[in-house]
């Protein structure tokens, strides 16, 4: 297990409210491992706790109990965002920026200059089609082009891992269809993906691997080619409806989701 | 040719076909076939030159952020009126004493300076959380403290031009009332007081901001900045107290706030033509800098601990 990127174990994040101290468990022992070179799509109906993990995996949020590493790091260490691209749900920029001065200043966190900077930047605008606006102020700007560069900034340091929080909404479907062959590409190069999303199709073609998430709890993993076995998304909907429904069955019988276990499907790893 | 129920089904049923192959209509088979992007071989610095690097890009990133805010230049704007109000008042005034119109001039520079410090200020740190765009920052390889110090800095450079930019102005109208240049070195000197005092508010204005809301921040600062030019009072004050208590109240609350009393005394012996001994002088700007560190280092300490939701 020496080429985990990610590993977690028993992971819990309880929000608490500022009014009357009151917990309510976003996530419920989750354990979770993704290998080098995977790309590994976390899906779940809304609110049931992706975009919270991504946030523990990066250190925006300390974890309630549990253990978290990432790239052999504890979350959110500096050695370990140096190699690491990220980006988030909604993401909102400096709107006094033009693009281009936005991927410079990110790229001057990275201590990129000169040459190798300008060359960066340029490539990733092409990258993402925003060489047209490069100039014009990040408040022009559409939500598609935000995401667009949300994209171009996540891998201005050409990161091994990826975190992605819902990369193709939002988009028309050129748009969709660039970030997905985005994805793809980074995937080529052997790049870690893990990413959040709803996009089904574009789930099925990414990922080696998913995890359902409901209520916390990880009620489901397994590989993409054992799900859709006939290579159709439709298949990765059904798997996706029937692990929620029989959780959500098991939720209104008990009272609570009974958390997948780990023995029951295929131990993660790229194909 | 037919265009009938046929002809439909049969396209939709290619479209089935082709997205099972993971091609849909118009999307190229290869996995990102017109996509390329190059490796990036680049060893990072770390250590002391790095921060530097990070604290510059942040401070030139805040006092961009600073001066595309329109609100700047109204509050230029207003100060620069008020300043030719005084200037209006001045020459109506019998003797037409360029004292009034500099000290009026001086008053609201430091006034206006300090709008910008504590509005700016305290909305700095807050903004980039309300807005999300702390989660871009805190992901990339950077030490918090570098975050808070380059918000600073940032907005010290800005303040740094706005205050000098008015001072300008005052020497300008002041020398045309004269037909002299002679009381350019006063305010001159006059404005690294002012600069210096506006640093302290600054500071204060950033420190608040990464734990308590704009308006909170708000309240704190400008009472801090109040107490601080009465903290002779307030000394003075407390040795009229019998009560030993009392006056270790007052001097701890003395010793805490910026002393801008102080500051204040010697700007005006200075700008009188007193001398006042250079290691005083030395003093102050010790004085100045390590109050500035300690703040920065509090906020970074209070933002080292922050969760972001
Ligand atoms: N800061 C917070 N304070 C309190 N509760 C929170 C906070 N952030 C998230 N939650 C709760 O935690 C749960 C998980 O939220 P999360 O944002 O992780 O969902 P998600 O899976 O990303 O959903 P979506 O698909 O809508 O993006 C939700 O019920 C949400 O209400
Ligand atoms: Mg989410």
């Amino acid at each position: 297990m020496t080429d985990a990127v990610i590993q977690v174990e028993g992971l819990v994040k309880d929000h608490v409210s500022h009014f009357l101290r009151k917990r309510f468990r976003a996530l419920d022992g989750l354990d979770l491992t993704v290998q080098k070179g995977e790309a590994f799509g976390l899906l779940g109906p809304n609110g049931a706790g992706k975009t919270t993990t991504q946030k523990l995996l990066l250190g925006l949020t300390r974890p309630t109990a549990g253990t978290i590493k990432v790239l052999g790091k504890p979350a959110g260490d500096k050695s370990a965002l140096e190699r690491i691209g990220f980006l988030p749900e909604n993401p909102y920029f400096y709107a006094y920026l033009t693009a281009q001065e936005f991927l410079d200043f990110f790229a001057q966190l990275f201590d990129l200059n000169g040459k190798q900077k300008s060359d960066r930047i340029k490539e990733l605008l092409e990258l993402v089609s925003l060489t047209e606006a490069k100039d014009r102020p990040i408040r022009k700007f559409s939500k598609g082009m935000m995401q667009r560069l949300g994209v171009a900034q996540a891998l201005i340091n050409d990161p091994d891992l990826v975190f992605f929080d819902e990369p193709n909404s939002g988009l028309d479907p050129i748009g969709r269809r660039d970030i997905r062959q985005i994805m793809l590409l980074l995937k080529q190069k052997g790049k870690t993906i893990f990413f959040n999303s709803h996009m089904l199709p574009d789930v099925k073609d990414i990922c080696d691997r998913v995890g359902i998430l409901h209520r916390g709890k990880m009620i489901g993993q397994n590989r993409i080619s054992d799900i859709c076995k006939s290579g159709t998304y439709q298949e990765l909907e059904d798997y996706f409806m029937n692990m929620i429904n029989s959780a959500e069955a098991d939720y209104r019988k008990t009272g609570s989701v009974t958390p997948y276990h780990i023995e029951r499907e295929a131990q993660g790893g790229p194909r | 040719m037919d265009l009938g129920d046929a002809t439909g089904r049969t396209s939709r049923v290619m479209v089935q076909e082709n997205e099972k192959l993971g091609n849909a209509v118009g999307i190229p088979k290869e996995p990102g076939h017109d996509k390329q992007l190059s490796d990036l071989v680049h060893k990072p610095q770390v250590g002391f030159t790095r921060s530097l690097g990070t604290l510059i890009a942040i401070a030139l990133n805040t006092f961009r952020e600073t001066v595309r805010d329109r609100v700047l230049y109204a509050i230029v704007v207003f100060a620069l009126v008020a300043t030719l109000a005084g200037l209006v008042f001045g020459s109506l005034s019998v003797d037409q004493d360029v004292r009034v119109l500099e000290d009026l001039g001086l008053f609201t520079i430091t006034i206006f300076g300090g709008i910008i410090s504590v509005f700016v200020g305290t909305n700095l740190v807050f903004k980039e959380i309300d807005r999300k765009t702390i989660f871009l920052i805190v992901t990339k390889p950077i030490n918090r403290w570098e975050f808070i110090a380059g918000k600073f800095l940032g907005l010290a450079l800005c303040v740094f031009v706005t205050t000098y930019s008015m001072g300008l102005f005052l020497i300008g109208i002041t020398s045309l009332q004269m037909g002299s240049l002679g009381h350019a070195m006063p305010i001159l000197l006059a404005l690294s007081f002012i600069y210096a005092e506006m640093l302290l508010v600054i500071g204060l204005a950033t420190f608040f901001s990464t734990f308590a809301t704009p308006l909170m921040s708000m309240v704190f600062t400008i009472s801090l900045w109040i107490c601080g030019h009465l903290s002779n009072s307030l000394l003075s004050l407390g040795k009229l107290s019998t009560q030993a208590s009392v006056q270790v109240i007052t001097q701890a609350i003395y010793y805490t706030i910026p002393d801008l009393a102080s500051l204040t005394l010697l700007r005006s012996q200075l700008v009188d033509g007193g001398a006042v001994p250079p290691n005083l002088l030395g003093a102050i700007v010790v004085y100045i800098v390590a109050y500035c560190i300690l703040l920065i280092a509090g906020a970074s300490l209070i933002a080292e601990r922050k969760e972001f939701n």
